[in-house]
């Protein structure tokens, strides 16, 4: 008898639980890494330790961490990596529990510190070698039976290496476009300004400047360049501030732009830029024009007159 | 009237003259160290050149002091940004499960995809299918060519998927910084394969991020009547990196 009741409890307990399974989450992966870009200036033989912080906000997770070479993909800033490793950089971690391509293990809510070691060989030459620091997910256990798409997350951090025995760099800057996209403008426009420069030297460049806008009366408006790093063989769109916002998905922005400047303008007006590139370095510059009148008013003060003429003309005739 | 007539013709003239007469300007700038020339109206170049000064080669020192006593210089972070939220990137759901996938019958499941970064930030996202949706055997869903014709789509152009009868496996688009061809929700394309060697597709990218940026993937498999069955599988690569 008192088995049967140790039963039936057991059963009155079990059954109740049973009835309420246990909420299922999707798997989500979180990750944090920084800092997001290391600039590192060395001479060939020397080397350098750099600490990162690894964050996992989301479920837990083995990372695996891999160094990859890039390259700027286009003129807005975006990157290309390289599949394999190439360079004469060397890399690995100071960490003694850690290393590259071997998979670790990281709890929600908890970072890793990572101890990257930079070291450059004796006998190379100078030039820039651009790396990423890769923090990759593994992707979580595939469901049998169930047509699936698995995910897995890579966090990266950019690491420009200019390499240089005496300390001097080789740059060869160039602005290759300034425009406004246009001549003409209704003086209520955004105007765009586009403002690319090239970097056909060895070494990436920091440009240092401003943009101009001269008016009429004498009206002027200065526009800080934003110091964006133009790598070597490359070119880059660079972007002044303030500058207005534009909605890209009312008014679809086919061209990517360095500056829209809003207000009203009537008139000619005078653009203009000077770019430096660090200390003791000569300006370059470019300029141009734009008119704005204001065709819009213009045309309702036009059209107004011509319904008003009408309309006397119709009563005057009555 | 006539007068009305003369200003409108007066303005017309006018227009035309201000529109058509642009200039030209070849403006100089020199000074005792340098001298620049032939900088142009919308297009800037030319040498840059001095007596003690030349451009084209060498400019500049690197922090020549701590340079030359110990060899390196480190500067961490972007200059131009004052970074109170780091770069972070998170996907809502690691697993896409299409359930069973049923011939002429598109499944869909979606993910988000969200980017954090400090003020005026700049970052991309790029996906890569590690190989076609397959199963184990070693049968695939074809990438998507979506509706085919006119709507033809490629890993770098969205076009429209809509019809039952074109099979395949790919994505769309929707939400912040996405391209802008994912027009709306029946545009899709095919992810890039790494091992055809297909290079990753950006699937967001901005130059300027506020707090938080979120996308929404929409992952797309059809198949056919003639498709084997089986538990087709493919892993998906999201990598987030700032920029430089």
């Amino acid at each position: 008898m008192k088995f049967k009741n140790i039963l039936l409890t057991i059963l009155f307990l079990t059954i109740p639980y049973s009835l309420f399974p246990n909420p299922s989450f999707a798997q989500q992966v979180s990750l944090s890494l920084s800092p997001p870009l290391i600039e590192l200036f060395i001479k060939p033989g020397k080397a350098v330790m750099v600490a990162y912080k690894l964050e996992n906000f989301g479920d837990p997770t083995f990372l695996n961490l891999k160094i990859l070479p890039f390259e700027a993909k286009d003129s807005l800033g975006n990157i290309r990596i390289k599949p394999e490793f190439e360079g004469p950089v060397r890399f690995s971690l100071d960490n003694s529990e850690l290393s590259l391509g071997k998979p670790f293990f990281l709890k929600t809510n908890s970072s890793q510190q990572i101890l990257l070691r930079i070291r450059i060989p004796e006998n190379i030459t100078d030039g820039d070698y651009y790396y990423s620091l890769l923090a990759e997910t593994s992707p979580p256990t595939a469901i049998e039976g169930v047509g699936s798409a698995r995910t897995k997350a890579t966090i990266g951090s950019n690491i420009l290496v200019t390499i240089s025995n005496s300390g001097n760099i080789d740059i060869k800057p160039k602005i290759t476009l300034f425009s406004t996209l246009g001549k003409v403008f209704d003086s209520s426009d955004k105007i765009p300004v586009v403002l690319t420069v090239v970097n056909k030297g060895k070494n990436m460049l920091k440009p240092e400047g401003q943009i101009s806008l001269k008016g009429n009366f004498g009206e002027t408006s200065k526009y800080d360049i934003i110091s964006k790093n133009i790598l070597a063989q490359s070119e880059r769109l660079l972007e002044a501030t303030p500058s207005s916002l534009m909605d890209c998905r009312e008014r679809k922005c086919l061209f990517p732009t360095s500056l829209f400047l809003s207000g009203f303008f009537i008139g000619k007006y005078n653009l203009s830029t000077q770019i430096k590139f660090g200390e003791n370095s000569p300006t370059i510059f470019a300029s141009t024009i734009f008119y704005a009148f204001p065709f819009k008013i213009v045309a309702g003060i036009l059209i107004t007159m011509i319904i008003v003429i009408i309309i006397i003309k119709r009563n005057s005739q009555n | 009237m006539k007068k009305i007539k003369i200003i409108i013709v007066v303005f017309i003239l006018t227009t035309y003259y201000l529109i058509l007469n642009t200039y030209i300007y070849a403006v100089l700038m020199d000074s005792t160290q340098f001298k620049i020339e032939s900088a142009n109206i919308e297009i800037a170049g030319g040498n840059k050149s001095s007596t003690s000064y030349k451009l084209s080669d060498t400019v500049g020192q690197l922090a020549a002091g701590e340079y030359s006593s110990s060899g390196y210089v480190v500067k961490a972070g972007f200059q131009y940004l004052h970074l109170i939220i780091p770069f972070s990137f998170s996907i809502s759901n690691t697993n896409i499960a299409f359930g069973t996938l049923v011939p002429n019958i598109p499944s869909t499941a979606t993910t988000n995809l969200t980017i954090s970064f400090g003020n005026s930030g700049q970052y991309q996202v790029t996906a890569i299918e590690e190989g076609p949706l397959k199963t184990q055997p070693g049968v695939a869903v074809p990438d998507t060519t979506c509706d085919g014709g006119g709507n033809t789509c490629s890993e770098s152009l969205a076009k429209i998927w809509s019809s039952s009868s074109a099979y395949g496996f790919g994505y769309g688009m929707s939400g912040d910084d996405i391209s802008t061809d994912f027009t709306d929700s029946t545009y899709y394309r095919p992810f890039p394969d790494r091992t055809a060697s297909e290079p990753p597709a950006v699937v967001m990218t901005s130059t300027n991020v506020s707090k938080s940026r979120v996308s929404t993937v929409t992952f797309k498999a059809n198949i056919s009547a003639s498709q084997q069955s089986g538990s087709y599988q493919t892993v998906i690569n999201f990598v987030a990196t700032p920029s430089y």
